[in-house]
């Protein structure tokens, strides 16, 4: 990538972390309308740059349309007012990405990311959000921390290591993944492509099985962590503090001098 | 075609947008929840270097990050319970006890 | 020879020290006086082996002791711990150590209301104790420096012992305006010690007095007689205000706030006359300018007056008798001036004895009545407490001049040189003799005669046995001590000092004269003359009593006529001229409100800079405050922001 395009896309990202903080919730002299122009801007922007880099305009149009729906979601989800919205927002973030996981022709990820995401921890998120979710809609939703300074230090982060995702080279073509792989399983026909699904199952169950039982004892403590979590039980002598009262504590400074 | 670069950029996006949500949010389930948005920026990150080394390996990756991600929010969101069992409220500001 | 000196004088300096020290530290409380007691009665034992030793050497050279070399710079001057032991200091020292040790024994009964002692009981004797040190420093030192350590040490001694009632304000402004008049006298001692040592390159007596008498500077050229006359007057300065004569007198009436006995002993007997001390010791450096000495002279005489007058009409028994101090120091001055410094040693001397004995019965009055001390308010004593009455008797017969007691024998001599220098200054002496019979015994009369008035509650009795002892042994000095110099016994007062002033006021007598003298002297010394004197002074004391005693007791109401008919003197009197009032309102009014001019200052301009310099940090901390405010999205985001530099840093994006 040349120095001109990652400056473009510094540009990209200044304008679309412009209209970002623009469009984090706030409670006065909300300018929810300058964010959406600037984040439009931004992904027309974004769409050129991709159009200047991308020669074939193959199967490109499937990746634009994906990553554009995941960015923009992901941008409601940390932008809308209310959880359940960021929940939802929050599915279509996971399909965009299974959608582009699958460009990237790692369709059992893409299956197994829909399955556990949107089919588990989402459900388990939008059980929570009705649980303790306040009616109405409570300050802490409407108004974002710093919004500046988080636009600041993620535009930095962001910029610093896209704009050296420019010296990737190309992907290789794709090759006979059998003969590639040391210990050669018994089972599998030689001399054919895998099917992405035999490919990850056969690694995962030979060179990363020991990576696997982790994964499941990993499970394990995870699901008795969460009940041992959920008990009810805490010792009546730890001080109760006062009711909470948002607009009492937050944001107020002491007397200056 | 899109090449590698691209992917590992939206990856990069998405990582950061996950980021700013998760230090910007006050509601303590919408933190968590782009603390998600993150884990899908680095599941695309991984797999995109997958697809660059044209090995299975980096989607391996990616399904124990998945594991991990599962793991994450079924705590976190315990927590979550807890602490508003503990303050009646979702706001992670609750939890600042200094004055300021 | 030396060895006994050696050590006659370190007893006399470390006894009272020591005495002092045990009795600040030792807490024994009632028995505080017995450490005073012991370690002056050693100095005062030391003291008088001191003088038969000087009288036995009889004409020999002083004895100059040198302990050893206190500070020294390295071209070759050194200020010693140096002790001149002659016959003016043995003198000196055994009357302070005498009047001392009388004083000590009567503040035993003294300072005890009921039998039980007052509050700061050992704070008293230590004090005292520590005046008798600071004072035999004075008297003994060998050079100026040591003069000058002592001077201030008696200062200091003075400021703590007439506030010594701390709690009481008038007592606490007496002790401030007593130690800052005594400075602006020192400041001028200061000016002169240091032109000394410009002139003479060392500040030893010996070698001071030595070119001085020769004429020479330590550099060989000739000495001015503006030099001289400089360092005279600066000298004066510093006696003037230790020895309150006029413009610095203002701070010993005030000083009465003090208990009697610091009065006897301070200011009457020992530290007033430090100023006459300074002046006989430097008589060298005062003989060879005859302007200073007529200055001395003018002072004397004119305070002596001033204070007699207002002494006419002070009500307080106290106050009497410090004017009366006053005036006798000026007696002693004017006897100085005229060169005729045996004469005022002498007086001193006696002086010493009655006027403590005076100060000390009215102490005693004092504490019969319960600190009532204004003659308004009490009458007839003479009853009531008839040792009191007596001893106060003598010591007043003995101020006044009463024939053949010893005040009559000294002041008889002063007022004949003085006339034989100056008509003028003769007169006025006489008259303040006149004054002077009479305003003690309008005391006398006042306080003791007539009838019996008590004030509301008070049931007196005699004083105890500590206190009539010393009243008693003052007494027999204040009648016997004269009688060291009288021709009869050949004088062996004066011929005992004789030495100390050969080469200086009596050699330069007759000049001091000629100046003063002009056309207006009696310079005949014949038989006629001097006891024709002794009859006019007599005659006078006779006529002082006799007027007291006519207004006071035979007539009162003369005296309503004489105050009714002439109420702007009496008001000017009783005002004391008004200087009080003067030095307020020129000095001590600008003084404070230069203070509080700096108070504001302070409070403004440099709490204000310090404000200015303090909002730095204010304005940083505010600033930074929020990095640290417990929410744990912030520390995040802080955290994020130390990752996006680290990136940053790394990737070299």
């Amino acid at each position: 990538m040349n120095v001109s395009t990652a400056h473009l896309l510094y540009l990209v990202f200044a304008i679309g972390g412009a209209g970002l903080y623009f469009l984090l919730p706030r409670i006065r002299h909300s300018r929810t309308a300058v964010g959406v122009v600037l984040g439009l801007a931004a992904a027309a922007a974004w769409i050129l740059v991709l159009a200047l880099r991308v020669v074939a305009p193959g199967g490109a149009a499937y990746f634009y349309l994906f990553s554009t729906i995941a960015v923009i979601a992901a941008v409601r989800v940390i932008t809308h007012v209310k959880p359940v919205y960021s929940a939802l927002y929050f599915v279509l973030v996971v399909l965009a990405t299974a959608a582009l996981l699958i460009l990237l022709r790692a369709e059992f990820l893409a299956a197994a990311l829909v399955i556990i995401y949107a089919g588990a921890v989402l459900i388990t998120y939008l059980f929570v959000i009705m649980f303790a979710q306040q009616a109405g809609s409570p300050v802490y939703d409407r108004s974002a921390r710093e919004p500046f300074l988080a636009v600041v230090v993620g535009f930095v982060l962001t910029a610093a290591v896209a704009g050296r995702a420019g010296d990737l080279p190309a992907p290789k073509r794709p090759t006979i993944v059998a003969a590639a792989s040391p210990a050669p399983i018994n089972s599998l026909p030689a001399g054919r492509l895998l099917e992405n699904t035999e490919a990850v199952g056969g690694i995962l169950m030979t060179r990363y099985v020991v990576a696997l039982e982790i994964a499941g004892l990993l499970l394990l403590i995870a699901m008795i962590g969460a009940i041992a979590l959920s008990r009810k039980r805490f010792p009546s002598e730890w001080p109760v503090p006062a009711p909470f009262s948002p607009l009492g504590q937050v944001g107020r400074e002491a007397e200056p001098f | 075609m899109p090449g590698v670069t691209e992917y590992v950029i939206l990856g990069t996006i998405l990582f950061g947008l996950g980021l700013i949500g998760f230090v910007s949010r006050r509601n303590l389930i919408v933190m968590f929840l782009s603390t998600e948005v993150m884990f899908q920026g680095v599941v695309i990150n991984a797999v995109a270097f997958a697809r660059l080394h044209n090995h299975v390996e980096g989607q391996v990756f990616g399904l124990l990050l998945l594991v991990i991600a599962a793991v994450e929010a079924g705590l976190a969101l315990g927590m979550v319970v807890l602490l508003y069992r503990r303050r009646g409220t979702l706001d992670a500001e609750a939890w600042s006890l200094m004055q300021g | 020879m030396h060895d006994t000196l050696t050590v006659s004088a370190l007893v006399i300096l470390l006894g009272p020290l020591a005495g002092a020290v045990v009795a600040a530290v030792a807490r024994v409380g009632g028995r505080s006086h017995w450490p005073a007691i012991l370690g002056v009665a050693a100095a005062f034992v030391a003291s008088c082996v001191v003088l038969i030793h000087v009288n036995q050497a009889d004409g020999e050279a002083a004895a100059k002791i040198v302990l050893y070399s206190w500070i020294s710079d390295g071209a070759g001057s050194t200020f010693d711990i140096a002790f001149l032991i002659d016959p003016l200091s043995s003198l000196m020292l055994v009357t302070v150590t005498g009047i001392a040790l009388l004083v000590i024994i009567y503040s035993r009964d003294y300072m005890r209301e009921g039998g039980i002692i007052v509050r700061g009981y050992e704070r008293f004797f230590a004090f005292l104790s520590l005046f008798v040190f600071s004072m035999c420093i004075l008297i003994l030192g060998g050079n100026f420096l040591l003069l000058y350590v002592g001077w201030e040490a008696v200062g200091l001694c003075s400021y703590l012992l007439i506030g010594f009632y701390y709690g009481k304000p008038s007592a606490a402004a007496a002790a401030k305006k007593a130690f800052v008049v005594n400075r602006v006298g020192d400041f001028g001692f200061g000016l002169a010690i240091l032109l000394i040592y410009l002139s003479f390159g060392t500040l030893d007596y010996d070698i001071v007095f030595d070119l001085v008498q020769r004429g020479v500077l330590a550099s060989g050229e000739a000495l001015t007689q503006d030099r001289t006359t400089t360092i005279a007057l600066l000298l004066l300065c510093g006696a003037c205000g230790k020895s309150a004569q006029l413009p610095l007198h203002v701070w010993l009436p005030d000083a009465m706030e003090g208990p009697s006995p610091v009065s006897a002993l301070i200011h009457a007997a020992t530290m007033v006359t430090a100023g006459v001390f300074m002046i006989a010791r430097c008589g060298a450096v005062f003989a060879a300018s005859p302007t200073a000495m007529a200055i001395v002279a003018v002072i004397g005489a004119a305070t002596a007056l001033f204070a007699a007058t207002i002494a006419l009409v002070q009500t307080d028994m106290k106050r009497v008798l410090a004017y009366s101090t006053i005036s006798q120091l000026g007696y002693m001055f004017l006897g100085m001036g005229v060169s005729a410094a045996d004469s005022a040693l002498f007086h001193l001397f006696t002086h010493a004895f009655f006027k403590a004995l005076l100060f000390l019965a009215a102490g005693s009055v004092m504490h019969a009545l319960a600190g009532v001390i204004d003659v308004r308010h009490f009458g007839g004593l003479r009853t009531v407490l008839p040792w009191t009455f007596r001893t106060f008797l003598i010591g007043a017969l003995a101020l006044s001049g009463f024939p053949l007691l010893s005040g009559f024998f000294s002041k008889d001599e002063i007022i004949h040189h003085a006339l034989e220098a100056n008509t003028v200054l003769g007169v006025m002496a006489l008259v303040t003799a006149l004054l002077t019979a009479f305003y003690t015994f309008r005391i006398v009369f006042l306080a003791f005669f007539g009838r019996k008035r008590l004030p509301e509650g008070v049931h007196p009795h005699e004083s105890g046995g500590w206190m009539l002892t010393s009243l008693f042994v003052l007494s027999a000095g204040a009648v016997a001590a004269g009688y060291l110099g009288v021709d009869v016994t050949g004088k062996p007062f004066h011929r005992f000092l004789g030495p100390v002033f050969a080469t200086t006021f009596a050699a330069h007598h007759a000049d001091h004269i000629t100046v003063l003298a002009g056309e207006h002297s009696l310079t005949s010394t014949g038989f006629v003359a001097n006891y024709g004197l002794m009859v006019v002074s007599a005659a006078l004391a006779l006529l002082g009593i006799a007027g007291a005693y006519l207004l006071y007791v035979h007539q009162p109401w003369l005296a309503g006529l004489i105050r009714a008919s002439s109420p702007r003197l009496y008001r000017a009197l009783w005002n004391k001229y008004f200087v009080d009032d003067l030095y307020d309102a020129v000095l001590v009014r600008p003084a404070r409100q230069f203070g509080r001019f700096c108070v504001g200052l302070d409070d403004y301009l440099i709490d204000g800079l310090l404000w200015v310099a303090t909002a730095v940090p204010r304005g940083v901390a505010f600033l930074l405050r929020g990095l640290q405010n417990g929410a744990m999205q912030g520390y995040g985001l802080t955290m994020l922001a130390g990752v996006a530099v680290i990136v940053v840093l790394v990737l070299g994006a």
